[in-house]
């Protein structure tokens, strides 16, 4: 059964306290991505993007509400089944990469595949592949140390896209990138987007990011401020 | 997607084994310390037990009652102890430099265990190593210093299965010494929860 909405986000809410304070990150967000959209979460720092990032992407626990990640509330997922959703489901894209530096890029990108129980061989192959798609197929044997910023981004984004997730999670993609080498990865995300219909969910500041995507969530002090169509 | 269609993730002993030893060999130099504190402790370990197997086949064959201190043994306890708390140490900061690394595998899909064993196949990648570089280290020391009583031969007269029960044993006291060590940096390190470990800058 398929849902109509791959996120569906349930008066959300994520409260810190801080001593005697309670602070707000997240405060009633309620929201529907539906499959194959392109959705920028935009607004000033501080203003709960990443920590809707973070609960969409099953990273962290609401205080209240709920996530449906594909129609099944992720609060009442065990360990296990957590792991598994991270894994097969979600496809993370870091600002800083977080690859792995004492792998490869191939082997960065055969990772998740070694946790989805794919046979060694296979993930390898199809690591291989992904990295030729993403226009990596000269660099599969460099270790991130030995790439440059924009190639490390395309090799996190091939790692992302390893195990077939239905969401792409993005946080500040570009945010470490130059003009040029962003702009080439806004193309390839979005390209992805349109031709694999991947969910693209992306926190950003970059205006150019912003105008490639179907809707722009404009956050303020842990709400939605409002919705505007791309 | 139902519920029910969820599946497991998976994460190999042989998987552990090819990362950890990725891990090791590009951060050699973390490794290198483990490896020669193990090696160090357990080398005074083995040329106390290895002089005394010594003696008692020299008195065996015909040569006078000589043995270990049994004080001694306390020392190398000591010995034993100080690497083994020097370890958790090194553990421990390397759990620190990894934090990220952590976080990012949490996000991948590794359970919490899978981080345990990934540690704990290290340690013992080290501890192995560290127990073997020991014992030759120990067994040179042992026969310099029992040799000019008994023989700088007397190594190849002690019964071969002697000697390997003495080999096993040390080699196995090293591997439970580091893996002893890791346990608190490793089980520190899976409960990282993700979105701590990924906001981490060093």
């Amino acid at each position: 059964m398929s849902y109509d909405y791959v996120i569906e986000l349930r008066d959300l809410n994520r409260h810190y306290t801080m001593g005697e304070e309670t602070v707000k990150a997240l405060d009633g967000v309620n929201l529907e991505i539906k499959r194959g959209e392109y959705v920028s979460i935009v607004g000033p720092s501080g203003s709960g993007k990443t920590t809707l990032f973070n609960l969409i992407g099953g990273l962290d626990k609401p205080t209240g509400g709920s996530v449906f990640i594909d129609g099944v509330d992720i609060a009442q997922l065990d360990a296990y089944e957590l792991a598994w959703l991270r894994c097969r489901k979600i496809g993370y894209i870091f600002q800083s990469f977080n690859l792995i530096q004492v792998l490869t890029a191939l082997e960065n990108v055969a990772l998740p595949t070694v946790f989805a129980g794919v046979p060694r061989e296979e993930g390898l192959r199809k690591a291989q592949h992904i990295l030729e798609s993403v226009g990596l197929g000269t660099r599969v044997h460099h270790r991130p140390s030995e790439l440059s910023a924009g190639q490390q981004q395309r090799v996190a984004i091939a790692r992302a896209l390893a195990n077939d997730p239905s969401i792409i999670l993005a946080d500040e993609p570009t945010g470490n990138l130059d003009l040029n080498t962003g702009m080439e990865i806004i193309d390839l995300l979005h390209g992805l987007n349109k031709t694999k219909g991947l969910t693209l969910v992306a926190a950003t500041h970059d205006l150019k990011m912003i105008k490639a995507s179907d809707r722009i969530v404009w956050m303020r002090d842990g709400q939605i401020e409002r919705i505007e169509r791309g | 997607m139902a519920r029910e269609s969820i599946g497991r993730v998976h994460f190999s002993l042989g998987d552990a084994a090819r990362l950890g030893y990725d891990h090791i060999k590009r951060r050699w130099s973390r490794a290198a310390i483990n490896i020669a504190s193990i090696a160090l402790g357990l080398s005074f370990y083995a040329t106390l037990v290895l002089s005394d197997t010594f003696y008692g086949t020299y008195e065996r064959l015909g040569g006078s009652q000589l043995s270990v201190e049994s004080y001694q043994y306390w020392l190398v306890g000591v010995a034993l102890v100080v690497s083994v708390v020097g370890i958790t140490n090194a553990m421990l900061i390397a759990v620190y430099e990894r934090y990220k690394e952590i976080g990012t595998m949490k996000c991948l899909g590794a359970l919490d265990r899978h981080i345990i064993l990934l540690f704990l196949v290290e340690s013992s990648f080290q501890g192995l190593a560290g127990g073997l570089a020991g014992f030759l280290l120990g067994l040179a020391a042992a026969v310099a210093s029992t040799g000019f009583t008994t023989g700088f031969d007397i190594a190849l007269k002690v019964p071969p299965l002697q000697m390997l029960t003495l080999f096993t044993g040390s080699v196995a006291l090293a591997l439970t010494l580091s893996m002893t060590a890791t346990l608190y940096p490793a089980w520190r390190a899976s409960k990282l929860r993700p979105v701590e470990a990924l906001r981490y800058e060093l």
